[in-house]
């Protein structure tokens, strides 16, 4: 039942008044009646005594010529006056001389009350009944000789009634003050209650976020207005919102600026503009109040503006940690993961968010989890760094990853974590396998060019007495066959000499100015007959502009043939070769692509197929150097070659021989620069 | 908080407790100061019938009412008292309203002895009544007169003749003083009493001496006629000084005993003896003779009254 703090301010203010009222008027009533009550008794008592005695004196006469008319008429007079119930005359006997009474003498009132001789006047209250009756007996005497009595009653019941209607005059009196006060309570309690719910409201929208309100009352008087400021740079200047007294930091010679706002306000209160512009208790709450408003707008501000820089922050580092491709996590001391990138999620097949408060159990196969478990575990004993490479069979293909596990120290520098990065050197590792594998192929190449420069001459010898002694033998006989078969073999061997030390650049290069196109149509003229009996065709898109390079024609006229005869190889059934030559002169190179209607190249063998005595021919039909010399001989010239397949689509073919059906076919592409200077020069150092 | 919230109402619960205690001790001694007299109980209803008593046989002593009753009684208290110890006999003051009221409680009897001015006695004496003894004045003669009296800042009047066309007040017809030897001056002065512009007298009954002079004194009269001595008596009223006596009467011989006609002569007698004993020398006398306004009693017979019976005839007041 708690009645009373529920209260409105109003109906409580109202009960404190009234309640003071109520008891001062418990407390007066009483009081004032009785004194009243006294007083009027007194007064009554006062007017009587006057009464008797004034009848004593006027009765004398009378009473002495025994008039009874006139005492009659005397006594009549009196009881003609309120509150007066009676009067008589006795005489010096106590025999009743004359009385206002209508119907015979109450016999006991002659004897109720008697005065002495020498006392002026004797009050005796009488109770008839209920009634009371002050009696006043004064006598009748002449230079102290006693005539008789005079006895006059007054009604206390009209005294009380004068009192009743006093107090109830005050009682009515103390009602409108009641009425008054509660009314000015009102009054004032609304007032106070109207700035309270102000208050209130802003403190409501406040709570909706709305801090840009206003509770206090608008500044009457501005403090740089009333001290005839020009201190402009102070923070107070022009401030309409906040009192001077609650801004920090202002300028005025006046102010006392110390840090702590009680102090400062200290000094305010003797300031003028404090003195002129300061209210109530109430009007410094809703001051406070929107001051409070203020700087917590402001603080939230800053708050916005320091969590958006920390959400960009957040998100730059996240950014940075999703974008990298290596797989980055972090484990606590209970091998529990905290947290990991993008990347790391994909490979565990979880969402980012996913991955805290899981194990390695959780997310890897057993084996793998236990080995990362192990690793990580050794990690946060000995507290050293992790830097190893691991192989991972991932599904079918092999990967290779690069960790590094780190221990992250917590704020008192003991083992707090464990950050582990597996960065993916798949590639890496294949370019290193390349790099093998040149530094292998550079060495046959040294080793083959110095074989067949020792061979090349025995070589010619054997050639030359094969041919020497078949001159000497008669042709078709059993001796000269074999001399032709030993001329052919040696023939043979001369040719895998001559590309040997081709392929290993150890054969003098002539070159000059020529004719790009010029050098590509004549190694057609050359093959472009014979192909035809094989149905496969050329197409030539020569550009018109003729581009002249710096080049042996010899040993490119070598290139074109060994690429065209690569691509007429790959089409046993016949087909297209399309032949483009492009002049690129803003990028200083000349280019020739060579794309067929073959069966194309598996992305395996792409690889490989520069490599010498690589071949995907049977034996016998092929030596698998001639890819590996053209490489050889395009290197020579500063350019490059490379090998699409299949071949993009753009590269539209002609129309195919009948019976052909093209197949994905094969583009290889050479590039030679334009400037030969660069060529020059590298040749120059090779020198 | 909650801590101090709790003390706060505690506080509270015990201020309104001792409130409470104080109102319940305060409030019942404020109602009952009023009725704190315990009253004599009377039943107003039981009546019964007032009979006046009869008055027991005494010898009657009336003093002519010239003043008020209280005066009169005041005067001649004292006397009575002496009268009823030393004769042994019973006697009662009574106290007739006017001079004619007097004259005629006299002539039929009810009044024993009478105590009168000369002009009264006169009127009494043609009743039956018979003088037996007169007074000496306070001022040691057994002659007295009257007085003309106006106010002092009354600037038309300084002898008898400019009483002439004036208001006159006068004590009663029935005067000495106050009347029948003041109207002897004026005849004598040649002023009949048509020749006043006003002639009134005091209203009554009793203390019309007195009431002449205040009358004069509020200036409702232009003059007014008292017996000598009268100025005395208002002494405490009126300033004197505001009063100027304009001029005297001769003297007449003054106040007079009279027996009715019929009072047994032994009882006579015996008062006359009384009366006479009072001297003012002794002093339980003096206080009587003083309060009586007189200075000693002598024997008189009727024909010491002769000059006034004289002046009367000459006013041409007899009746």
């Amino acid at each position: 039942m708690r009645i009373y703090p529920r209260l409105k301010f109003g109906t409580k203010l109202n009960l404190g008044i009234s309640a003071i009222l109520i008891v001062m008027a418990l407390l007066l009533l009483p009081l004032v009646g009785s004194m009243n009550a006294k007083s009027l008794v007194e007064e009554s008592r006062k007017r009587g005594a006057a009464l008797a005695e004034s009848l004593a004196a006027r009765a004398v006469d009378p009473v002495l010529s025994g008039d009874f008319l006139r005492l009659k008429n005397m006594v009549d007079e009196q009881s003609a006056v309120g509150d007066v119930v009676y009067a008589f005359v006795q005489n010096e006997v106590g025999h009743v001389m004359a009385h206002t009474f209508s119907k015979g003498f109450p016999v006991d009132l002659a004897n109720a009350n008697s005065v002495k001789n020498k006392a002026k006047v004797h009050i005796q209250l009488l109770a008839d009944g209920s009634a009371r009756i002050y009696d006043f007996a004064s006598p009748v005497s002449v230079s102290g000789q006693r005539l008789g009595t005079v006895r006059i009653g007054l009604s206390k019941a009209r005294i009380n009634a004068a009192v009743q209607k006093q107090i109830a005059i005050l009682a009515g009196l103390i009602a409108g003050a009641l009425f008054i006060a509660t009314a000015i309570g009102t009054v004032f309690a609304k007032r106070v209650t109207r700035r309270l719910r102000v208050l209130r409201e802003h403190a409501e929208d406040m709570l909706t976020g709305n801090l840009d309100t206003q509770s206090g009352p608008d500044a009457g008087v501005h403090c740089w207005e009333t001290q005839n400021c020009t201190l402009t740079q102070c923070p107070a200047y022009g401030e309409k919102r906040r009192r001077c007294w609650y801004i920090a930091g202002t300028l005025c010679p006046e102010c006392s600026h110390e840090d702590d706002l009680q102090c400062r306000l200290q000094s305010c209160r003797v300031c003028k503009v404090f003195r002129q512009n300061a209210g109530d208790e109430i009007q410094d709450l809703a001051e406070t109040f929107d001051v409070m408003a203020l700087s917590l707008m402001t603080h939230i501000d800053e708050l916005h503006e320091a969590e958006r820089n920390l959400r960009d922050q957040q998100r730059l580092t996240r950014t940075i940690l999703d974008v990298t491709p290596d797989r980055v996590s972090l484990i606590d001391t209970r091998l529990r993961y905290q947290g990991a990138n993008l990347s790391f999620a994909k490979s565990v097949g979880l969402e980012v968010h996913e991955i805290e408060g899981k194990t390695d159990f959780d997310l890897f196969d057993e084996a793998t989890a236990e080995d990362r478990h192990m690793a990580a575990r050794d990690i946060l004993v000995s507290g050293k760094r992790l830097d190893t490479q691991v192989f991972v069979q991932d599904g079918d293909k092999e990967r290779w990853f690069h960790v590094v596990c780190i221990p992250v120290p917590d704020e008192h520098g003991r083992v707090g974590g464990l950050l582990r990065t597996d960065r993916d050197i798949t590639d890496i590792k294949g370019y290193e396998n390349q790099l093998i594998q040149s530094q292998k192929m550079e060495s046959l190449g040294l080793m083959a060019g110095g074989v067949a420069h020792e061979i090349n001459t025995p070589l010619g010898i054997i050639l030359g007495y094969a041919q020497l002694l078949q001159e000497d033998t008669e042709s078709g006989s059993q001796i000269y066959e074999d001399l032709k078969v030993v001329e052919k073999q040696a023939q043979v061997c001369k040719k895998i000499v001559s590309d040997l030390l081709g392929f290993s650049r150890q054969t003098q290069s002539a070159k000059r100015e020529m004719c790009f196109n010029n050098s590509v149509m004549e190694a057609i003229g050359l093959v472009q007959h014979t192909f035809s009996l094989d149905r496969v065709f050329i197409v030539t898109e020569l550009d018109d502009r003729f581009p002249i390079i710096y080049g042996d024609p010899e040993k490119l006229k070598q290139v074109w043939i060994n690429l065209l005869t690569n691509a007429h190889d790959a089409m046993s059934n016949g087909g297209v070769i399309v032949l483009r030559t492009r002049l690129d002169t803003p990028a200083g190179k000349v280019s020739a692509s060579f794309a067929d209607s073959g069966a194309g190249i598996s992305p395996e063998n792409i690889k490989k197929i520069f490599d010498p005595f690589y071949s995907t021919k049977p034996v016998g039909m092929g030596t698998g150097l001639g890819l590996s010399v053209s490489f050889g001989i395009i290197e020579d010239h500063g350019g490059d070659i490379h090998v699409i397949s299949p071949v993009p689509v753009e590269s539209d073919y002609p129309s195919m021989p009948e019976g052909v059906s093209p197949g994905p076919g094969a583009l290889f592409e050479v590039n030679l620069p334009l400037d030969h200077q660069d060529v020059e020069n590298g040749e120059s150092h090779e020198e | 908080m909650a801590e101090n919230v709790r003390i706060d109402r505690m506080r509270l619960k015990i201020m309104l407790r001792m409130m409470a205690v104080v109102l319940c001790l305060v409030l019942p001694c404020l109602y009952g100061c009023v009725d704190d007299e315990p009253p004599v109980q009377v039943d107003l209803s039981k009546r019964e019938k007032v009979m006046a008593l009869m008055p027991v046989e005494a010898i009657t002593y009336a003093y002519l009412p010239q003043y008020s009753h209280t005066v009169s009684f005041q005067r001649h208290r004292r006397l009575l008292e002496y009268l009823r110890r030393s004769t042994g006999l019973s006697f009662r003051q009574i106290f007739p309203d006017t001079f004619d009221e007097h004259v005629k409680m006299v002539e039929r009897g009810e009044i024993d002895i009478s105590y009168s001015n000369p002009f009264v006695y006169i009127k009494l004496a043609q009743s039956g009544a018979t003088a037996f003894a007169r007074i000496i004045e306070p001022s040691g003669k057994p002659d007295f007169q009257g007085q003309i009296i106006c106010r002092q800042d009354n600037p038309t009047i300084n002898k008898i003749a400019d009483c002439r066309d004036k208001r006159w007040i006068a004590v009663d017809p029935g005067s000495a003083g106050g009347y029948l030897f003041p109207l002897g001056l004026f005849y004598d002065n040649g002023i009949r009493e048509r020749d006043f512009a006003k002639v009134d007298f005091a209203p009554g009954p009793g203390g019309k001496q007195e009431k002449v002079v205040l009358a004069v004194y509020a200036g409702a009269y232009d003059i007014g006629t008292i017996r000598k001595g009268t100025l005395e008596v208002v002494a405490g009223k009126i300033d004197l000084d505001e009063i100027r006596v304009v001029a005297e009467t001769c003297s007449y011989p003054g106040w007079v005993y009279a027996a009715r006609k019929g009072l047994d002569p032994v009882v006579v007698k015996a008062i006359s003896k009384a009366l006479f004993a009072l001297h003012v020398e002794d002093e339980s006398h003096q206080q009587i003779l003083q309060a009586a306004g007189m200075r000693g009693i002598i024997s008189a017979v009727d024909s010491d009254y002769n000059p006034v019976r004289e002046l009367i005839d000459k006013l041409g007041l007899e009746e």
